[in-house]
């Protein structure tokens, strides 16, 4: 899918609108953004086509007034713009008793560049009808695997996003598409019910639908087993993660106390850290947009800052903090390509992209074996940050027993893991090999300002409370 | 694009047997602190047009949604409604009416229109500020949200509703710093402007985060009753209202259904739950769904039994039940639970989660908990690092509920709830 005609369209609006506000702001960027989605799904007894939760057309215009930040939020720019610029001042008026209260920091740097990306989409290879009827063959071939099971859901969400970044200087557009598919089935065993998930992801509907075939029988054999997990007795055990739980521990643990925004508000305990042990020494971490091919893999942020590969904890030693453009400018730093934003309608804070663990040398089976009783933890559920006072909640799908450095067949379910920071990440004594970034996933800040993300890494043998 | 023009679109093509166009103005205005400070000031004016094209066919009723946008043209627009048509074509789901013939323009109660948003939003983080009276005490960040939101609802079929609501959010970090700094998270919801319930809630805040800092985390395991306030009593019984939702009984995801005992064997209160369309100084509350249809409060369990579902209009003629609308507010009836009876005894407060965990599949409540107090009945202990878990039926059998009532969010109903049979770890 090309890059939007609709933004195309206002791009010479936009530097108008740029040089109508500069007479009021010494700074000013507009994004323009265009989402196209959709969502194909089928169950048992019923299917949808429609437009997908993520579509959206519209801009956000930021300003700068050399000591504040000013956004205005709009679904168009046409018409005069000398109307539009006043109508903009207007709706941002302060109130008096707040115009002295401001902060006031320096002007950000305006540096030119003029550059247009992409990346390769199959988007509009594949029409909804077609994609609807591989969703319904995948729902007929899972719910023909077992008798128990009461639904099967199977959607398939592709998105190509049309952003465009204008300044006085400064001029940018890309152009890149991804889609998840996902499963999520029920199935009853006797009085026990159970929901379970499982999902692919590319940048490529192609990929999707020739992976997506082998995930369903190892889900509804999953299902199978987990009517007969039992509650896990609560204690301390050496655990073994997946991928999916290392990230989600990568994500939680340390992803959002290394967001700068979270610096400047003196709400981040790892501000205190960098330079400092707060992991094993065998523990890797990166986050960026350029870190991985993945849901959260852009060209330019929603600042216009270019993507970044951050390494945020070296051997063991927190060396950086990832930053969105007003954050870094309070703290004088770099901005690292971080700024995101839930929709054109809201603000841009620092968020996370595609943060991970790098792998390391052990192999899964060495790791497994050096568990006398444990457990390992497969499927992220979800998780809780607190970057302020180190504490962490992720919670697993479900875990499996280990016992005499073998997995068992006792299943446990659900498995809540919680403790401090610092203890779980410097009790990581053996790092995997092999490597998995799950590019499924949606991450809050607090609990609003919804952006996709990806996380994951290798699997991590740590010691840690469950619950 | 405006709905009328989107209207005369729709009714030109012969394709079309129904549509429904739903459209929501959201007028914001934001500040933004950092500590004190004001770092960002933000506006917005947006609307979302989200437009459902119906097709009849061979017995069954196809369906199939697009976005208009304020910059979309008549010709793109034509576009959308056929390739929706044809989309729609394609799914062959059970046949349903579509709700007719209903009108109103309706707004639900608020004084916000008295203030200019800029003033407001002032006022709103005067009170937050004038909370914090501690010299080790400060809000760290502070997120002021006036929103104004136009709703309309307009289909084929005779529906045409509007509705006008106001809301506000604040999020604030109370913090205290006594050598190590600790914080806590505050988000307040509300449609109505009370400077003094603001100040109220967040003096209550900044009290928690100072005893956060003094929290001690238990040598040995506890052994108590644990109680939980309505943050966590409104998450623990959502578990129960999805059950009841049509949509899940259709998709045969629901665990429960009418006449099965959401508690087992009530050893202490029975529980009994409504849910509502509107409930007061909500903002989730609403005249009317997103497909038009009027909100009929509807009684779902009642002393501890699932005694109706609800729901919106296309599953409720699925399941030939009455159209309740999509339901969001929710009332839990109080209990018999006193002040003193609560204190008689020992008990776990738990007043800051990373979020209560409740799994009713796997007959699972637990969660991490950043602040609770443990009340013997003489000393109140603060207390941190701490997880509770346990069976969710169990919890439920024992449970104690307020007889006093609070509004949290979209909940109304015990300010606190006490259970029996979950470890503090």
């Amino acid at each position: 899918m090309a890059f939007s005609k609709f933004l195309d369209s206002r791009r010479e609006g936009c530097k108008a609108l740029v040089k109508e506000l500069s007479k009021a702001f010494s700074y000013v960027s507009i994004l323009g953004s265009h989402v196209v989605s959709s969502r194909i799904a089928a169950d048992r007894r019923s299917s949808v086509m429609g437009e997908g939760g993520l579509s959206e057309c519209g801009f956000v215009i930021k300003m700068h007034n050399g000591k504040a930040f000013y956004e205005y939020s709009l679904d168009d720019i046409s018409g005069d713009k000398a109307e539009l610029a006043k109508r903009i001042l207007s709706s941002l008026e302060l109130d008096r008793e707040l115009s002295d209260n401001t902060i006031d920091v320096k002007l950000l740097s305006d540096e030119p560049m003029v550059q247009s990306f992409s990346r390769e989409s199959d988007c509009d290879k594949y029409s909804d009808s077609e994609l609807l009827a591989f969703c319904e063959k995948m729902r007929d071939e899972a719910l023909a695997l077992d008798s128990r099971i009461l639904n099967f859901f199977v959607s398939i969400a592709p998105f190509t996003v049309s952003k465009l970044f204008i300044t006085e200087n400064r001029e940018l557009d890309q152009n890149y598409s991804w889609v998840n598919m996902n499963a999520f089935l029920v199935l009853r065993d006797g009085e026990k019910m159970v929901q379970t998930y499982d999902g692919v992801y590319s940048h490529l509907i192609s990929e999707v639908i020739a992976s997506f075939p082998a995930i369903v029988a190892p889900l509804v054999e999953r299902a199978g087993k987990l009517a007969n997990a039992k509650p896990i007795v609560p204690g301390v055990y050496d655990v073994i993660t997946d991928p999916t739980i290392s990230g989600l521990i990568a994500h939680e643990a340390f992803g959002h106390g290394v967001e700068m925004d979270q610096f400047v508000k003196d709400r981040a305990l790892a501000k205190e850290y960098v330079g400092k042990y707060v992991a094993s020494p065998i523990c890797n971490m990166r986050d960026g947009a350029a870190s991985a091919l993945s849901t959260a893999s852009y060209f330019f942020d929603d600042d216009g800052v270019l993507a970044h590969d951050t390494q945020i904890i070296k051997d063991g030693v927190l060396v950086a903090g990832i930053s969105d453009l007003a954050s870094a400018t309070q703290l004088g730093t770099e901005p690292t390509g971080n700024g995101r934003r839930e929709s054109y309608k809201r603000k841009a804070y620092s968020r996370m992209t595609n943060t991970f663990f790098e792998p390391g040398k052990d192999k899964l089976e060495d790791m497994i074996a050096s568990v006398k009783h444990g457990y390992m933890l497969f499927k992220t559920n979800n998780g809780m940050e607190d970057p302020k006072n180190w504490q962490i909640q992720c919670t697993a799908e479900y875990g499996i027993e280990i016992v005499d450095g073998k997995l068992t067949d006792n299943y446990v379910s659900p498995v809540v893991m919680s403790g401090y920071v610092p203890d779980l990440l410097k009790s990581i004594s053996m790092v995997s090999d092999d490597f998995k970034v799950i590019g499924s996933g949606g991450c809050g800040k607090g609990y609003k300002e919804w952006v996709r993300v990806s996380d994951g890494g290798p699997a991590l043998k740590v010691k840690v409370k469950l619950a | 694009m405006r709905p009328d023009i989107i209207e005369k679109l729709l009714k030109e093509n012969t394709a079309v047997c129904g549509y429904k166009i739903r459209s929501e103005r959201v007028e914001s205005y934001e500040l933004f602190f950092v500590h004190s400070k004001l770092e960002t000031v933000r506006s917005t004016d947006t609307t979302s047009t989200d437009v459902t094209v119906y097709v009849d066919h061979d017995g069954k009723k196809g369906d199939a949604s697009f976005k208009i946008y304020a910059s979309t043209e008549e010709d793109e627009a034509r576009e959308k409604i056929q390739a929706a048509a044809e989309k729609a074509c394609r799914i062959d789901n059970e046949y349903y009416e579509l709700p007719s013939n209903e009108t109103l323009d309706g707004a639900i109660d608020s004084d916000f229109a008295d203030y200019e948003p800029k003033t407001l939003a002032r006022l709103i983080s005067d009170a937050v500020f004038s909370a914090n009276t501690y010299g080790n005490g400060s809000i760290n960040a502070l997120e002021v949200f006036i929103n104004k939101h136009t709703v309309s609802v307009k289909n084929s079929r005779g529906i045409d509703k509007r509705e006008l609501k106001y809301s506000a959010m604040v999020e604030a970090i109370p913090t205290w710093t006594d050598g190590e700094s600790v914080e806590l998270y505050e988000a307040k919801r509300f449609n109505s402007f009370d400077s003094d319930e603001i100040r109220e809630e967040i003096e209550e805040k900044m009290r928690e985060v100072r005893d956060r800092g003094r929290a001690v985390t238990p040598s040995e395991p506890l052994t108590c009753k644990v109680a939980l306030d309505a943050h966590e009593l409104a998450r623990l019984f959502s578990e129960a209202a999805h059950n009841a939702n049509y949509s899940s009984v259709y998709t045969h995801s629901n665990l429960f259904s009418i006449g099965d005992a959401l508690q087992k064997e009530a050893k202490g209160d029975r529980i009994s739950i409504t849910m509502k369309g509107a409930i007061k100084g909500s903002v989730a509350s609403a005249l009317f769904d997103n497909d038009g249809i009027t909100l009929i409060d509807t009684e779902i369990v009642k002393d501890g039994v699932f005694t109706n579902y609800y729901g919106g209009n296309r599953y409720a003629q699925y399941l030939k039940a009455p159209v309740t609308g999509e339901l969001s507010c929710m009332q839990v009836a109080t209990g018999s639970l006193t002040d003193e009876e609560l204190k008689s005894e020992p008990y776990f407060r738990c007043v800051s989660m990373s979020g209560l965990q409740v799994d009713a599949y796997n007959d699972y409540i637990g969660g991490e908990v950043r602040l609770a107090y443990y009340c013997d009945g003489d000393k109140v202990i603060p207390m941190t690092g701490i997880s509770i878990s346990g069976k969710l039926s169990e919890a439920l059998s024992s449970v104690r509920l307020s007889d006093c009532e609070i509004c949290s969010g979209r909940y109304t109903g015990p300010k606190i709830a006490l259970f029996e049979g979950i470890a503090i770890n």
